[in-house]
C-alpha cells in the first residue's frame, strides 16, 4: 500500500532539526529566563556590582578612609568623580569599599539562611510526627520575636562585628526557608519515586538529599535569591543605626547614616549610597522573579510577536 | 470555637514565656552581664558588692528571672539603672507615640490600597495597575529610611514646607494641630512605602476570585458589574486580605524603628535603639515583651478573623493551628 508522500510546503532555506531527546526542564528554564528582559538586565546589573565589589581594592582611586584635607566637601571633578564627603574622603572609593560589605553580607546571609532553613525544614518535612510539630512550634516562637529588635539587641550588646552581623541575621531569617522546604517535602514525599526508593531500601538520608531536596531546589534557589536582597536591606538598616560594621570600615548603610549629619550642606551624600542599594536590590529581585517564572511550568515561553506573525502567515492559508 | 480559643491562648502564654526566657537569657549572656556595666572599673570591691546587692544582681540567675517575671506580669517593669526612673514612664508614652504615628499610616494605607487594588483588578495591566506594580517593586527594593531621608531633604530642607523631625515644635508641646503638621511627612513616607504592596495583594486576591465559576455565573445571569465586583467578588476576596492584615498588625509596633529614628519620633522603635546603646536592660526587656505581646495578639486576631470571614474554616480544637 503506497501512501502519497506529503511534502511539507516549507521554504527551502529553513531546516528543521528533530532531536529524539526532548528539551530538558532545565533547558526550558534557561530559555525562559533568557527571554525575560527584566531578568536579564537584573542579572547584568547584579554582575556589574559583583565585579566592581570584587575588584574594589584594585580599582578604587583612593583608599576608602583616606582624608584629603585640601578638598573637603568637593564637588564632582576629574580627581574625585562624585566629589568628596565633608571630611575629604573620596565618595567613589567609599562606595566601592561599601559594596564589598553590603554584597558579602547579602550573599552570606542568604547562604546561611538557606543552609539552616533547608536542614531544619528537611528534618521536619521528612520525619513528620512529633519532630515536625516540635520544629514548627519552634518556628512559631521564632517568628513571634520581633526580628529587627533582636538584631539591634544582639549587635548592641556584642558589638557590631561582621561575623555577629551575619550570624544574627541568619538566626532571625531562616524560618521562611524552613517552612518552604518542609512544605515541599510534604508534597514530594508522597511521590511514587520516593515510595519506590523506600521499597528498594535506599537509606533515609539519601532519600532526603537525592530525592527530596534535589527536587525542591527550584523554590529554594528563588527564595535564596530574594533573600539576598532582603539581607542587603537589613544590613543597610542596621548600619544606619550604627550597629553594622564600624569605621574605618564602611558600608552603604553606614554612608547613609553619615549623610544625615550633612544633609544641610550636601544632600547628595544620601543619594549615592541609597541609589547603590536600590539598584542592587532591584536587580537581585528581578533575577529572583525571573528564576521563579522560569521554573514555573505554568508560565509558558513568551513567543515574540514577529515570530508569531510569521507562523500565522505561514500556516493560516 | 471556644475550645480552640482557649488552646490558642494557652499556646500564646507559653510562647510569651519562652520569649521572656530567651530575652532575659540573652541579656545575661552578654559579656560580663549587666553587672559590669554599672560598676565603674575604679570602684573598690566592697562598694561594688553593695551596689550589686542593692540592684539585686548578686542573686542566683533563676531568682533574678523569677522576680523580674513576676513583677512584669503585674505591670511593673522595674526601674532604669542609670536614672532610676520607673521603666513604665518611658515605655508607655513611647508606645502611645508609636501607635499615633503607625495606626494613622496603616489606616491610610488600607484606605488607599484596597480600593486601588480593586480598581486595578478590573483593569488589569492598565496604566494604574502598572503604576502600582512599579511602585510596589520599588518600595520592596529600597530601604524605607533612605526614602524618608530623601523626602526630608526635599520637603523640609529644599522647599521648607514641612518640619524636618520631632513630634512637636519646642514651643507647641501637646498641640494637636502641630502634631498633625509634624505627622505629614512620616505618614506620607510610610503610606507610600507600604501602600503599593497592599494594593498588589488586594488586586491578586480580587483577580483570583474574579476567575471563579460563581462570578461567571453571576455575570451570565445578568447581575450588574458593580454588584458582581462589590457583592460577589469583594466579599470573598477580603478573606486573604484580612489574614495578611492580622499578620502585619505587630509591624505597627515594631516596624517603625527606622522611620522613628530618621524623623526623631519619640516612639518604641527609637526608645529601643537608644536604650540598646545605653544598655538599659530593664527597658530593653520591657519593649521586647510588649512587642511580642502585640505579635501574638496579631496572629491570634488573624486566625480568628479568618474563621469569621470564611465560613468554610471551622475552628476546632485540633489541627486548626497554622502548621
Amino acid at each position: 500500500m503506497s501512501q502519497p508522500v506529503v511534502k511539507p510546503a516549507l521554504p527551502a532555506e529553513e531546516t528543521y532539526q528533530l532531536s529524539t531527546k526532548p528539551e530538558s526542564l532545565l533547558q526550558q528554564a534557561f530559555k525562559k529566563f533568557f527571554n525575560n528582559w527584566l531578568a536579564i538586565s537584573g542579572l547584568i546589573i547584579m554582575l556589574i556590582f559583583i565585579t566592581l565589589a570584587l575588584l574594589a581594592p584594585y580599582i578604587q582611586p583612593y583608599p576608602a578612609a583616606k582624608i584629603d584635607l585640601l578638598s573637603l566637601d568637593a564637588p564632582p571633578s576629574a580627581a574625585h568623580w562624585l566629589g568628596t564627603d565633608a571630611i575629604g574622603r573620596d565618595i567613589v572609593s567609599r562606595l566601592l569599599a561599601g559594596s564589598r560589605v553590603s554584597l558579602l553580607v547579602g550573599f552570606s546571609v542568604a547562604a546561611g539562611t538557606v543552609f539552616v532553613g533547608s536542614v531544619i525544614g528537611s528534618i521536619a518535612g521528612f520525619f513528620g510526627g512529633w519532630i515536625d510539630s516540635f520544629l514548627m512550634r519552634f518556628i512559631d516562637v521564632m517568628l513571634s520575636f520581633p526580628g529587627l529588635f533582636l538584631n539591634i539587641l544582639v549587635l548592641a550588646i556584642f558589638g557590631g562585628q561582621f561575623i555577629y552581623l551575619i550570624l544574627i541575621m541568619v538566626f532571625t531569617y531562616w524560618m521562611g526557608v524552613a517552612r518552604l522546604v518542609r512544605g515541599q517535602f510534604l508534597q514530594l514525599r508522597e511521590m511514587q519515586y520516593v515510595e519506590a526508593a523506600k521499597a528498594t531500601g535506599v537509606p533515609a538520608w539519601q532519600i532526603m538529599f537525592n530525592h527530596l531536596l534535589r527536587n525542591a531546589t527550584g523554590p529554594i534557589i528563588v527564595s535564596a535569591t530574594l533573600s539576598v536582597g532582603g539581607a542587603i536591606l537589613s544590613e543597610s538598616a542596621l548600619s544606619f543605626l550604627g550597629l553594622g560594621v564600624q569605621p574605618p570600615q564602611t558600608s552603604w548603610g553606614q554612608m547613609l547614616s553619615n549623610s544625615q549629619e550633612y544633609m544641610l550642606t550636601n544632600p547628595m551624600y544620601a543619594v549615592y549610597p541609597g541609589m547603590c542599594i536600590f539598584l542592587t536590590v532591584l536587580a537581585i529581585n528581578f533575577v529572583g522573579d525571573g528564576i521563579r517564572d522560569a521554573l514555573d511550568p505554568r508560565q509558558k515561553v513568551r513567543i515574540k510577536k514577529g515570530r508569531l506573525e510569521q507562523w500565522r502567515a505561514r500556516y493560516s492559508k | 470555637m471556644s475550645e480552640y480559643l482557649i488552646r490558642r491562648l494557652l499556646q500564646s502564654v507559653l510562647v510569651l514565656f519562652l520569649i521572656s526566657l530567651v530575652s532575659f537569657g540573652l541579656i545575661h549572656a552578654a559579656p560580663g552581664g549587666p553587672a559590669t556595666i554599672y560598676i565603674k572599673p575604679n570602684q573598690s570591691p566592697e562598694i561594688a558588692k553593695v551596689q550589686l546587692h542593692n540592684m539585686g544582681l548578686d542573686r542566683p540567675i533563676h531568682i533574678q528571672y523569677w522576680s523580674w517575671l513576676s513583677k512584669m506580669v503585674q505591670g511593673d517593669f522595674g526601674i532604669t539603672f542609670k536614672a532610676g526612673r520607673p521603666v513604665g514612664d518611658l515605655v508607655w508614652p513611647a508606645l502611645k507615640n508609636t501607635l499615633i504615628l503607625m495606626t494613622t499610616a496603616w489606616v491610610m494605607q488600607l484606605l488607599i490600597a484596597i480600593p486601588w487594588g480593586i480598581y486595578n483588578s478590573t483593569r488589569q495591566y492598565g496604566l494604574s495597575d502598572n503604576t502600582a506594580a512599579v511602585v510596589a517593586y520599588a518600595g520592596m527594593s529600597m530601604p524605607a529610611f533612605w526614602f524618608a531621608i530623601l523626602m526630608q531633604e526635599f520637603f523640609s530642607l529644599k522647599l521648607d514646607l514641612l518640619p524636618l523631625s520631632n513630634m512637636y515644635a519646642i514651643n507647641k508641646q501637646g498641640q494637636i494641630l502641630d502634631l498633625i503638621y509634624h505627622m505629614v511627612l512620616p505618614v506620607t513616607v510610610l503610606v507610600i512605602i507600604g501602600m503599593a504592596g497592599y494594593t498588589r495583594y488586594a488586586r491578586a486576591s480580587m483577580l483570583e476570585v474574579l476567575g471563579q465559576d460563581y462570578v461567571r455565573t453571576a455575570r451570565a445571569k445578568g447581575v450588574s458589574e458593580n454588584k458582581v465586583i462589590f457583592k460577589h467578588a469583594l466579599r470573598n476576596a477580603l478573606i486573604p486580605i484580612v489574614t495578611i492584615l492580622g499578620l502585619d498588625l505587630p509591624g505597627i509596633v515594631a516596624g517603625a524603628a527606622l522611620t522613628e529614628t530618621v524623623f526623631n519620633w519619640p516612639g518604641m522603635g527609637r526608645l529601643f535603639v537608644d536604650m540598646a546603646y545605653a544598655r538599659e536592660y530593664s527597658v530593653i526587656m520591657a519593649v521586647t515583651m510588649i512587642v511580642a505581646v502585640f505579635v501574638i495578639i496579631g496572629n491570634l486576631i488573624a486566625d480568628i478573623l479568618y474563621a469569621v470571614v470564611d465560613p468554610r474554616v471551622r475552628l476546632s480544637g485540633k489541627g486548626a493551628t497554622s502548621a
